[in-house]
């Protein structure tokens, strides 16, 4: 970089920082059109595939506009969001996605750290274990739904027959609000602990070896090791998978929808089901789209909260 | 303080063996270095003795015990990595902390340590700082405190120094040898650079193909190298090696030139009348004027180094490197004769390539 450039960059960070203006301005007119026709490819897709579809649903939100009624849409300001909050359903729904979140998200951390420790022992075949660990995560949603509504099947299942072995009566896992809430939530911990011990597993692998060397020398057992080393370390790794594993645990769909379609009642449908069904259901795209942009806005707290974590510790 | 001993010492990764059956004495607060080219074993005889890789055969004895078996936290030493191995998440004073934490060492007790080890390393400023924050020397000193402030039985580096540039390798070769003299603990130090190796060691260990070559004090590796392997890897610019044989009483080179047979050379010269051998010149010990041997060359290369000036020249098949006062300027092409201090040759026997003493 020239000095020029440097001093020039120098002082766009100064004024970005004064709380100035964009970097932009205080490049000369020549460059400016190179800056923005560089950005441009990359800000009109975005508009296009984010910028857009977000515009749209916020539109549809505040009108009313039902495909059932082939009346155009009429703008109604809140009175979506309003009917939300009178909407049990509503509450029912969220309150059941954000229990799936709040179950499945740490249930699937300590399974997927202690899958991605064993994965980075040194086995001498390494592949078979990675093997089993992808499987799972390549696995459609749908699908592993589907198998563990066998699993759970209350008299061919396996989990059933495994009780009745033991000794234990078997249980009708989906007449119950309670046992098909937990067998969903067994699901989906089995379908994404892969993925979090694959990133976990990634995270582990970029910690050298010397560092665990010296804490042998300094006299660190295994256990204050992972504690003080490997913990610390993982925790960039972590976060991201948490990020990504919240956001799709506020959008569960699948599993639920599969294993029970959200019953018995509505005791295991989540808002994405309940998204699901007044939009393609029912066709009421206005309501629809009032929920939906509350489960973007959820992501969106869950995103920033993460982020202000690694900000705040980084 | 300890005194360190490799017995028959053996390592292998399958049925590639490594390391071939080492025997070393250590005496207590001495220092020496384990030196080699890349792959000799080296460093893998360094993690052996810090318990980081497990052994083969032999045994490695600290102080009076054999430590074949114990995990590295029982066997009081502390190390200082390649790439220094400091925690990357913790701050200076935690990384210094760590080891007497694990100890159950009192807090204060532990700050006291830390704060005479700092001062001793000039560190003392860094201790909030974390591991990233730190130039290249810092951390190589903040690696270096936290094995101090263990106070173990004994040091081990493993090349501590080949991260930093040349300038501050020599700085931190300096620090480290006074440290030594401070506080006066076994150092057992690997290194692939006989500069390090000459200046820092009590006592050298050549190692290669993980068998010991030559151990002995820098003054007797360089003025008394046991085979061809050892003159050439100490002193740089590298010995010189030219083919002759003996002919009487003259060591003849194949290039023409002929050497009277010193004494201290060969004591016995008359046994080895006709032997094919290898003789040994340092280009430090090429010599201008003097009515002593000479040999007779075309110059080809002249790298002048500001102190002093290096001539490549070729004599015969052999091409050879003179170290000579800075004024003599020769220029490539011309023909130059230049003399050789016959009491500082050395010669090898050209087909086991050990020294003829």
């Amino acid at each position: 970089m020239t000095a020029a450039a440097s001093q020039k960059q120098g002082s766009a960070q100064a004024q970005s920082r004064n709380g100035g203006s964009l970097w932009l301005r205080v490049l000369d007119p020549g460059e400016r059109t190179l800056a923005l026709l560089l950005l441009a490819p990359t800000a009109l897709l975005l508009a296009l595939i984010i910028v857009y579809p977000v515009g749209r649903l916020i539109w549809t939100s505040v009108h009313t506009l039902s495909l059932t009624s082939g009346a155009p849409a009429v703008f109604s300001g809140l009175e979506n969001y309003q009917l939300m909050l009178e909407d049990p359903v509503f509450w029912e729904t969220t309150r059941n996605t954000v229990l799936i979140t709040l179950i499945t998200v740490p249930g699937a951390l300590v399974v997927g750290l202690c899958l991605a420790l064993m994965a980075n022992l040194p086995f001498r075949a390494k592949w078979p274990v990675r093997l089993s660990l992808l499987i799972p995560w390549a696995l459609p949603l749908s699908f592993a739904g589907l198998i563990f509504a066998w699993f759970f099947h209350s008299e061919y299942g396996v989990v059933n027959d495994v009780l009745r072995r033991i000794g234990l009566p078997g249980v009708i896992w989906f007449n119950s609000a309670g046992w098909a809430f937990a067998a969903i939530c067994l699901t989906i911990i089995w379908k994404t602990s892969s993925f979090m011990a694959l990133i976990i597993l990634a995270g582990l692998q970029t910690i050298p070896r010397s560092l665990y060397e010296a804490a042998d020398v300094d006299g660190a057992g295994r256990l204050r090791q992972f504690w003080e080393i490997t913990l610390p370390l993982l925790r960039p790794s972590i976060v991201v998978a948490l990020i990504f594993r919240t956001i799709t645990a506020l959008q569960t769909f699948d599993i639920p929808f599969t294993m029970t379609r959200g019953g018995p009642g509505t005791a295991t449908a989540t808002l994405a089901m309940y998204i699901h069904q007044n939009t393609v259901d029912f066709l009421d795209l206005g309501y629809g789209s009032a929920l939906a942009v509350v489960m973007f806005a959820l992501s969106m707290i869950v995103t920033a909260l993460y982020l202000r974590m690694i900000r705040a510790r980084g | 303080m300890s005194s360190v001993a490799f017995r028959r010492l053996e390592k292998s990764y399958g049925s590639f063996q490594i390391v071939k059956g080492i025997d070393l004495d250590i005496a207590d607060r001495e220092f020496v270095v384990l030196v080699g080219p890349s792959g000799c074993g080296k460093s893998t005889t360094l993690r052996m003795l810090a318990g980081l890789e497990d052994i083969s055969g032999g045994e490695i004895l600290i102080g009076e015990k054999v430590v074949n078996r114990l995990p590295p936290r029982e066997r009081d030493i502390a190390m200082v990595f390649q790439d220094y191995a400091l925690y990357p998440h913790k701050t200076v004073f935690e990384n210094m902390a760590f080891s007497l934490r694990v100890r159950r060492m009192p807090a204060d007790e532990i700050k006291m340590r830390i704060a005479q080890t700092a001062e001793m390393l000039g560190i003392g400023q860094l201790l909030e700082r974390r591991p990233g924050q730190l130039s290249g020397g810092q951390r190589q000193r903040v690696a270096m405190g936290r094995a101090i402030v263990r106070r173990p039985a004994v040091f081990l580096f493993d090349e501590p120094l080949s991260n930093l540039d040349a300038k501050l390798r020599g700085q931190v070769r300096g620090e480290i040898k006074r440290l030594h003299q401070t506080i006066g603990t076994t150092i057992i130090y690997v290194t692939h650079d006989q500069v390090e190796a000459m200046t820092l060691a009590d006592r050298i260990v050549l190692l290669r193909a993980g068998e010991i070559e030559q151990v002995g004090t820098p003054d007797e590796i360089y003025n008394r190298p046991a085979s061809m392997f050892v003159g050439g890897f100490i002193g740089s610019p590298a010995m010189n090696f030219c083919r002759a044989h003996i002919a009487g009483d003259a060591i003849r080179l194949d290039g023409g030139a002929s050497f009277p047979v010193h004494g201290a050379a060969v004591g016995a010269s008359t046994a080895l009348d006709g032997r094919e051998i290898v003789l040994g010149i340092r280009p430090e010990h090429f010599q201008i004027g003097g009515d002593g041997p000479s040999v007779s060359g075309i110059v080809q290369v002249v790298e002048p180094l500001g102190s002093d000036t290096l001539i490549h020249f070729s004599s015969g098949s052999a091409t050879l490197t003179a170290r000579v006062p800075p004024q003599l300027r020769p220029v490539p092409g011309e023909t130059m004769t230049i003399g050789v201090d016959p009491t500082r040759i050395h010669l090898f026997d050209a087909a086991s390539e050990r020294a003829l003493h």
